[in-house]
């Protein structure tokens, strides 16, 4: 017998998991998520918290533009709050390279019709205080914004159960049952949970996920590093990109900003990957001081990691499944916190009528048809060896 | 990079014999100690509870090292043995490779002093970091005044520097009485020494000396309120209490004081221990989280040795010195010994000269004494009082998982929320809670509030302190200024290949 059974189950408790789900139960599914740990546990509790329209990421730009839409009233659409701020999002240029960067940024934002400001070093002195007078120039979004990852997560998470959801924590999946070409059961550590529908939303671990279905997809693990400054003042409530970072300053008055190389890692299905900092917060640090001068007094307080995945074309993979043809494959390559909002919508469309009204092309799976398994090895994204 | 054969953390009682009989054993020890702090991280309450009780003097960076210095008699005989004594030098986080993170070439430190950030690796480690204060809340504790006794106790000993004229000392076991002892000594009235147990609880000759001298012992009374102006405490109102914790009406008296100093328990310094990925587990008796650790002081971790009160502190440990200076020798032997200096035949010869560590000498829950004063303080103070002073998040705001005040959310949906409804879907978790209330979220490092937030969700969701995990620690274990942390010597390579988020070529950082 099985512990609970669902029109929907959705496998990780993450932000893309959690808005799927808390979608698919306002649309009336009866909906059940599991966890091998704690809802947002992952990255969707550690990450930047940036909103944005993806500019830089053209695909995206359709579910990016719906999202921050969504963002505006998703506190009172969930109940709980989510610390979203919506004042917009400024990359400031402090070379040469960075402004040639921005002014092509500008040109996609014109061609797809997003608001989109340049602006001159005094207002960006204006726009955030204490930043250094290196900037050669900025641009602005004014629909950008963020919001606090970990009121995020849990807002999805209780929304989800104001409405019937019910979400299994220290839940492992050991397997998929499959019967025909349809999963019939998700098997856990606390037992089977039948399911007509399936939503493999398992981040870093979707790959491994997947091949349990016998479905390659491939993404690869990897964590970045990130810091957090105490309350400083002044607040600017601006979305702040530039010298190498991201971040913002939360309502409380933390800088949370964050940048820098990556390390590609490996994940299991069972355990929740180690999330070490390393000296590279000496070098964030430095670069947050060079951007904000005015803040190089700011005791910083703490940082963590986060482990992220990446598909081989850093976007996200966003796809119902020819076999097995009740499954929904969702990964977000590191861009999923922002677009919650419309990947939720995204996944209960496809799930309720097997089409999105948002454009999701070049978003499916089949892209990689041809990557074998030996995909990482040959793109250098496998771990280093691991000396001493 | 700097790189050391042997670093002990701390030149305490444990971590200077440590690095004596290291030394004396042929290895070229460094000996690591944040004293005399900056003032603006004593000011953020790290990494002792100082309650703001400080004179000025600590600004004079150059007087307070000479007092630090002759404070230490210690620090003389290891210099001597060739230790390189490093005063006024913090160590704010330890790295070092795991399935993660492999990209370091072996294990570091982070270092700083008031001006800047810099790495050492090391062969191996002591870590004899000592213990902190136990923060237990009560109305008028976030005033200037209200401290702990390491942190009376650092500003006494070390610094000559404690701000304090007339004292009230939370706690009479050891910790308490030996504060309330050093404080009289120092010219330093102590109005009272109060404890929820019936009696005292620390050396009986100490207690009666005290009382002898005109210490007034308040048995079975906690505290009610500390009430202040202009953001000090002027006095403390104390109840007495009954069999049951429970205020006893019409007991309430008001002791003119301007500084309650909390000296109900310390808590093991495991930050860096933590960050190293050492084993650790809850024995209530030695304070909470401890390091595992075999009768060699020796980790799980291959390359670590801890000593002092950071391996586990009991009561009996403030009054018996030669527990420490103990532990800190038997990791100094284990040190040589696996650095090669000195073979096993004659490690297991020093070995034998010292003492078995007398760790369970003390039967005495140390959890059950928190618990005690946390329901009595609560009893008699309600819940509407600030758990986390630095986030200002109070007992019912933590219980009911309330969003941070300043967000003013209000709504129905929202109120039905509470512990109570999370603790069905899955085991609490205190990370898990502070990220949703922010209590442990200060910048105090969440150094006030772990313990009492461990022991209320403990209560509120009928489980034990025990089975609540470990909050995370996360560097820097130390508050440390932007331009402190900042990477002075940042390479060529990596400031041109920075990658602001991921790209084809994201470069590991060497």
């Amino acid at each position: 017998m099985p512990v609970d059974s669902a029109d929907v189950v959705v496998i990780g408790a993450g932000v893309s998991g959690l808005s799927s789900a808390y979608f698919l139960a306002r649309a009336g599914r009866d909906v059940v998520v599991v966890d091998k740990g704690i809802v947002g546990g992952e990255a969707s509790g550690r990450n930047g918290g940036m909103v944005s329209e993806r500019v830089d990421e053209p695909l995206l730009i359709p579910m990016a533009v719906e999202a921050t839409e969504m963002w505006a009233t998703l506190d009172e659409e969930l109940g709980h709050p989510t610390e979203f701020v919506q004042e917009g999002r400024l990359q400031v240029a402090v070379t040469e390279k960075d402004m040639g960067d921005l002014l092509a940024e500008r040109e996609v934002a014109m061609r797809h019709g997003i608001d989109v400001a340049l602006v001159e070093p005094p207002e960006i002195r204006d726009m955030i205080p204490g930043i250094t007078v290196r900037t050669l120039g900025g641009l602005f979004f004014p629909n950008g914004g963020h919001a606090n990852t970990q009121l995020t997560v849990q807002a999805y998470a209780w929304a989800l159960q104001d409405l019937g959801g019910r979400l299994y924590q220290d839940t492992t999946v050991t397997g998929l049952r499959i019967v025909d070409d349809r999963v019939t059961s998700v098997e856990t550590t606390a037992g089977d949970f039948a399911a007509d529908v399936v939503v493999g939303a398992a981040g870093p671990q979707t790959g491994l996920l997947a091949k349990l279905a016998g479905v390659h997809v491939p993404v690869a693990p990897a964590r970045v590093e990130i810091l957090a400054t105490a309350p400083v003042e002044p607040r600017f409530p601006i979305a702040l990109v530039g010298n190498g970072l991201y971040g913002h300053q939360a309502v409380r008055g933390n800088l949370i900003f964050g940048g820098g190389a990556h390390e590609w890692t490996d994940v299991n299905l069972t355990t929740s990957p180690g999330k070490p900092n390393t000296p590279l917060i000496r070098n964030i640090a430095r670069r947050l001081a060079e951007l904000l001068p005015g803040a190089a007094d700011a005791p910083v307080i703490r940082s963590w990691a986060g482990v992220v995945e990446q598909a081989p074309d850093y976007r996200p993979i966003i796809d119902i499944l020819d076999y097995p043809s009740n499954y929904v494959v969702v990964t977000a390559s590191a861009h999923g916190f922002g677009i919650s909002p419309a990947t939720g919508k995204v996944v209960s469309e496809l799930v309720l009528h097997g089409e999105s009204s948002i454009d999701i092309r070049g978003l499916g799976l089949s892209r990689f048809a041809d990557y074998g398994a030996d995909w990482r090895e040959k793109r250098g994204w496998n771990p280093a060896p691991l000396r001493y | 990079m700097e790189s050391r054969p042997l670093v002990v953390v701390g030149a305490g009682v444990s971590g200077t014999a440590a690095a004596v009989e290291a030394a004396r054993a042929g290895v070229q020890v460094t000996l690591i100690d944040e004293n005399p702090i900056p003032q603006a991280m004593a000011a953020l309450n790290v990494p002792q509870f100082f309650g703001q009780r400080f004179n000025p003097v600590l600004h004079d960076r150059a007087l307070m090292l000479e007092r630090v210095g002759a404070a230490n008699e210690a620090l003389a005989e290891a210099e001597e043995a060739g230790v390189d004594v490093r005063l006024g030098t913090c160590v704010w986080g330890a790295f070092r490779n795991s399935e993660t993170g492999r990209i370091l070439d072996g294990p570091q430190l982070g270092l700083a002093d008031n001006e800047q950030s810099w790495l050492m690796k090391y062969d191996r480690l002591i870590v004899a970091a000592g213990a902190r204060d136990l923060g237990v809340a009560f109305t008028g504790w976030n005033l200037a005044g209200a401290m702990g006794a390491n942190g009376a106790h650092a500003l006494m000993h070390h610094y000559q520097a404690l701000a304090s004229r007339r004292m009230v000392v939370l706690g009479a076991g050891n910790l308490g009485l030996n504060t309330a002892r050093m404080a009289l000594d120092r010219g330093i009235q102590v109005a009272a020494v109060v404890d929820v147990s019936e009696s005292a609880r620390g050396d009986r000759a100490l207690s009666t000396a005290l009382q002898d001298d005109g210490v007034k012992l308040y048995t079975s009374h906690t505290v009610k309120e500390a009430v202040g102006s202009d953001g000090e405490i002027e006095s403390v109102r104390l109840v007495k209490i009954d069999d049951n914790s429970e205020p006893v009406a019409g007991t309430e008296k008001e002791i003119s004081a301007d500084t309650v100093c909390l000296a109900i328990g310390l808590v093991p310094s495991v930050e860096l221990l933590s960050l190293l990925g050492c084993d650790v587990g809850f024995e209530p008796e030695l304070g909470g989280y401890v390091p595992v650790h075999d009768d060699c002081m020796r980790t799980s971790v291959r390359d670590v040795h801890v000593a002092g009160d950071a391996a586990g502190f009991h009561d009996g440990m403030v009054l018996d010195t030669e527990i420490a200076r103990n532990q800190g020798r038997l990791a100094g032997v284990a040190a040589a010994e696996s650095l090669g200096a000195i073979d096993t035949a004659e490690a297991t010869a020093r070995r034998s000269d010292l003492q078995a560590v007398a760790i369970d000498s003390n039967p005495n829950d140390a959890c059950a004494n928190w618990t005690r004063w946390l329901r009595a303080l609560r009893n008699a103070g309600g819940s509407d009082v600030p758990v986390c002073p630095c986030e200002e998040v109070t007992r019912e705001d933590l219980i009911g998982l309330r969003p941070p005040r300043f967000l003013k959310w209000e709504s129905e949906r929202r109120d039905g929320r509470s512990l109570g409804t999370l603790a069905p879907d899955a085991p609490v978790n205190p990370d898990q809670v502070k990220r949703l209330t922010r209590a442990g979220m200060g910048h105090c490092q969440g150094r006030l509030c772990r313990e009492q937030v461990a022991l209320l969700l403990a209560e509120a969701s009928g489980s034990d302190i025990a089975d609540m995990p470990l909050m995370s620690y996360r560097p820097p274990v130390r508050p440390l200024p932007l331009r402190v942390l900042w990477s002075h010597e940042e390479s060529d390579q990596v400031r041109r290949e920075w990658a602001k988020w991921f790209s084809p070529t994201s470069p590991v950082l060497e």
